[in-house]
């Protein structure tokens, strides 16, 4: 049998793989701090008897576009977004230290400042907890101050400082869990005093919805294409076979 | 099948989310002390196909793997809790409150919610309630024959009853405040109800502790921005229609295998 058959296959499966992490950040066009994934294909020779002309693709996600998505200006004293590099470093349902650029802050019943979805924000040492406050503001340095509850307004007071890190972006990886972590191997995330935040933006999606779009239907093209030369391959070998045939 | 058929089917239905929120919120433009709420958009799960940093060899390991995402979903709605604009509407039980804090209305099963609508009436007992007939807590009955109710900023009500020279305090409108308003359960009829995300209710005088003041004669107007919800219906529709597009294409993908293999 000619190899150009599992060739193709392996070409068609690919594509639908790369598809789907295409279409996976085309579904988070609208989430808040989303980063979208790249995806690309490599070639895999087919090693044996025979012309070195065949090679496997296989489907990789080189990494992620950590590039700035755009600020929307919410206006809620909660909302931060980071201008320029940076992450805010949030403790995982695990416990361990993950980033993430998901600005959507809110306090639960206890005070301790959460992420939209829930996740504790760490401060100088551990969660930040915010005292019952009448004000709060989110300084550019991440730096929270309150008026404590039945106190002036000149009592301002410095409570904690989201703790802002700025690892480099070799040094990064988006986990199963959407969040992005250290890779192993490379020294912990500290504390970046020149990371700054904007208070009362969000920053959305970095998803370029066109050009994500474009790419899913470019990969619909090229899974056309091995299919074609799948069945192409399927009458090469009929027609073989029929001269093979003994009359 | 194809796995973005999937994938782009959550895009659809958090998109569906977004929109009902938005449409919500539109609807709600007009209803005194509405608070608009926000959809929170959050990445699925990874799944692993191929472990980056797994060893290709004794010596060289995978630069990078192959993570592919399972999609979007909508984690929650935030109730964003910021000041709607005061109108004037000059009528004595209209009452609004400027700044933190929530009025107090008995439940007839006798639970206790809390509402930002001081759209106030009197019952035929004399009773301040709301629009639905529930009485403010704590309760406050108007005598008979006052001619006029003053609500001064710190809840105190005084009436001053026909022949009478001098206004009689007769009760104190409190209100409460949550640690996180956020956390509290929208139960309709612009009430809303304490939960465990909530915190418990801590009782003060309006004006004091970090409480907003009362003011008499005036409603807050939903915090609702046209403008921007109109943004984000249109933001909301085109990545519909995008996750649709992708949709129809995974669909023709499975298609054209099936009729030419």
């Amino acid at each position: 049998m000619d190899k150009a058959l599992y060739i193709s296959m392996s070409g068609a499966k690919q594509s639908m793989l790369a598809q789907r992490a295409h279409s996976n950040n085309l579904a988070n066009v609208n989430t808040t701090g989303f980063k979208n994934d790249f995806a690309q294909a490599r070639s895999m020779p087919v090693y044996g008897e025979h012309h070195p002309t065949r090679a496997y693709a296989m489907t990789e996600r080189p990494g992620t576009n950590f590039q700035q998505g755009p600020l929307n200006e919410t206006g809620r004293e909660l909302d931060v977004a980071i201008k320029g590099e940076g992450w805010i470093a949030v403790q995982a349902p695990d416990g361990s230290e993950a980033y993430t650029r998901a600005g959507d802050l809110q306090t639960d019943s206890n005070g301790i400042l959460r992420t939209g979805s829930g996740l504790p924000v760490l401060g100088n040492g551990g969660p930040v907890a915010i005292p019952p406050s009448a004000k709060m503001e989110i300084g550019a340095d991440g730096t929270i101050s309150v008026i404590p509850l039945g106190q002036p307004a000149d009592a301002l007071a410095e409570i904690d400082r989201i703790k802002l890190v700025n690892p480099p972006n070799d040094q990064i990886e988006k986990g199963a869990d959407g969040l992005i972590r250290v890779k192993e191997g490379n020294p912990p995330a500290v504390i970046d005093g020149n990371v700054r935040l904007e208070p009362g933006f969000l920053e959305e999606s970095n998803v370029n919805a066109v050009e994500s779009l474009t790419e899913i239907l470019s990969l619909a093209r090229q899974y056309e294409l091995h299919v074609k030369v799948m069945s192409t391959a399927d009458q090469n070998s009929e027609a073989a076979a029929r001269l093979l045939q003994i009359s | 099948m194809h796995p973005a058929l999937y994938v782009s089917k959550t895009g659809l239905s958090a998109q569906d989310t977004a929109l009902t929120t938005t449409s919500n919120n539109l609807a709600n433009v007009n209803t005194t002390g509405f608070k608009r709420e926000r959809a929170v958009f959050q990445d699925l799960l990874y799944q692993i196909k191929r472990q980056p940093g797994g060893l290709t060899s004794q010596d060289s390991e995978l630069p990078s793997g192959l993570q592919v995402g399972t999609g979007v979903r909508v984690v929650g709605t935030a109730k964003e809790f910021t000041q709607g604009s005061l109108q004037v509407t000059e009528q004595p039980l209209d009452i609004a409150v400027n700044g933190r804090g929530f009025l107090q209305v008995l439940l007839p099963d006798g639970n206790i919610s809390y509402t930002r609508d001081g759209q106030f009436q009197l019952n035929s007992n004399g009773d301040i309630v709301t629009a639905n007939g529930h009485p403010l807590e704590p309760a406050i009955t108007i005598p008979e024959n006052t001619s006029s109710i003053t609500i001064g900023t710190d809840g105190t009500v005084s009436t001053l009853v026909t022949g009478d020279t001098a206004p009689t305090v007769i009760g104190n409108i409190t209100t409460v405040d949550f640690i996180n308003p956020q956390g509290l359960e929208a139960i309709g009829n612009n009430l809303f109800r304490e939960t465990g995300a909530s915190g418990d209710p801590q009782e003060g005088t309006p004006g004091l502790d970090g409480l907003g003041t009362l003011e008499q004669g005036m409603v807050e107007s939903s915090n609702v921005e046209v403008v921007e919800e109109l943004v984000n219906m249109i933001t909301t529709q085109r990545a519909y229609e995008m996750n649709s597009k992708v949709v129809s294409t995974a669909d023709q993908m499975l298609q054209y295998i099936s009729q030419n293999i």
